[in-house]
């Protein structure tokens, strides 16, 4: 049976009311094999230092809220295992968001974005309860199925070199949402969604360079959401000019 | 320890909340991005590196693009217009020039060939996505295939 081993976890401290900006903290942890970051996150809290604040709840990859970047990669704590790292570990919270205090980053600007892409079906007229359930095939499920999957842990948005640059960028996982629902057959917001992928900060924004795909725990592949929303976008765009041409010659 | 690091303007909500936050760092491996605690380069630098590189290859794309034009204007100024610019691409710094935006048009292409199956819907018309071997396979062969054809027509054996 492997042994406990003691590693060095460098945790990212910030007390707003305290400190001009954030430092690092080191803890020895005697950790287990079977633990997760997570896990060595908890120990500190409970055995060594209960000023450490960091978020978690499922502890099995579900909620999303666990997100922070260890050693440089943004990672899900709670399914990231402490004996795929070194003596040394760096823990901090999540690149390009605000942090509120030590691994806690600020939520709302990425709800915010959220909101944007109206991530919900859209219908030009509400049914009648009466006309019963919207039928959908399992292919027609099958088509945004894995956009659906994210579960807003927001690695995605702490990897993308785009966020950090452009800071009115709609983003990964806010993107691959509202493409989602684009594919729903149920929906019909197509129109209202493209027009906000195409504004300042839409699609176009996205250089492709793959990030949030590769740190996805759910590999829901925002990235492949995003060009496939450009490709439509595209189509649409062009076939738009086609029509209003033919009906100006009609 | 400090944590010194380039500030980024990321994520910041349009309606600031009453506690006061640190601001957003860029991602490790952003240029200026301090060193890791861990070690000098963190995991995930050389992915952004190769990242910028790739960004910076397009001014190979937009040189080579000019030299096209001149070309095309050339052939529309005579043949004595068309030899000048054969004859300087003789010149060794257009050799070596051309050398190396083959090698980075071989380096974009494999990156996008590699991309190119997840930017495709799971149903293209009426037909399901063919497996992601297939589409890089083919995309891949489709290149090796027209650089072939190309350099041979351009050295005189085919043609």
């Amino acid at each position: 049976m492997a042994e406990t081993q003691t590693k060095t976890i460098v945790v990212t401290r910030f007390d707003p009311d305290r400190d001009e900006a954030p430092r690092q903290q080191r803890y020895e942890v005697p950790v287990e094999p079977d633990w997760k970051i997570l896990d060595a996150l908890n120990y500190i809290k409970d055995e060594v230092d209960p000023t450490l604040s960091h978020r978690w709840s499922c502890r099995m990859a579900v909620c999303g809220s666990c997100g922070m970047n260890v050693n440089g990669e943004p990672k899900l704590t709670c399914k990231d295992p402490v004996t795929g790292y070194g003596d040394v570990i760096e823990v901090a919270p999540l690149a390009n968001f605000p942090v509120i205090r030590d691994l806690v980053t600020e939520m709302e600007g990425f709800m915010e974005r959220l909101q944007k892409v109206k991530p919900f079906i859209l219908r030009a007229k509400e049914l009648a309860v009466e006309a019963g359930p919207t039928r959908q095939s399992p292919a027609e499920l099958d088509d945004y199925r894995q956009f659906s999957m994210c579960i807003n842990c927001m690695l995605c948005y702490a990897a993308c070199p785009v966020v950090a640059n452009e800071p009115d960028f709609l983003g990964p996982a806010a993107i691959a949402l509202g493409h989602r629902y684009n594919l729903d057959t149920r929906d019909q917001g197509q129109g209202e969604r493209n027009e906000i992928f195409r504004d300042d900060g839409g699609i176009f924004s996205c250089s492709f360079a793959n990030e949030c795909s590769r740190v996805c725990p759910k590999h829901v592949d925002p990235a492949g959401a995003i060009q496939q929303a450009k490709l439509r976008n595209v189509i649409d765009w062009v076939t738009g000019l086609v029509r209003r041409r033919e009906e100006g010659v009609r | 320890m400090s944590h010194a690091r380039p500030r980024v303007d990321a994520m910041k909500s349009a309606r600031p909340g009453p506690t006061r936050t640190a601001p957003p760092r860029p991602p490790d491996g952003f240029p200026g991005a301090r060193a890791s605690a861990v070690g000098a380069v963190p995991p995930g630098r050389e992915k952004l590196r190769s990242y910028l590189a790739f960004g910076f290859g397009g001014f190979f794309l937009m040189s080579v693009s000019l030299l096209v034009l001149r070309a095309v204007w050339a052939l529309g100024n005579g043949e004595a217009a068309w030899s000048r610019v054969q004859a300087s691409l003789q010149n060794p710094i257009y050799v070596i020039f051309h050398a190396l935006a083959f090698v980075w048009l071989s380096w974009f292409v494999l990156r996008l060939f590699r991309l190119f199956p997840a930017t495709q819907p799971r149903r293209i018309g009426p037909l399901r996505r063919p497996p992601d071997a297939v589409l890089v396979g083919g995309l891949s062969a489709a290149f090796v295939g027209v650089t072939l054809a190309l350099a041979a027509i351009l050295s005189g054996a085919l043609g």
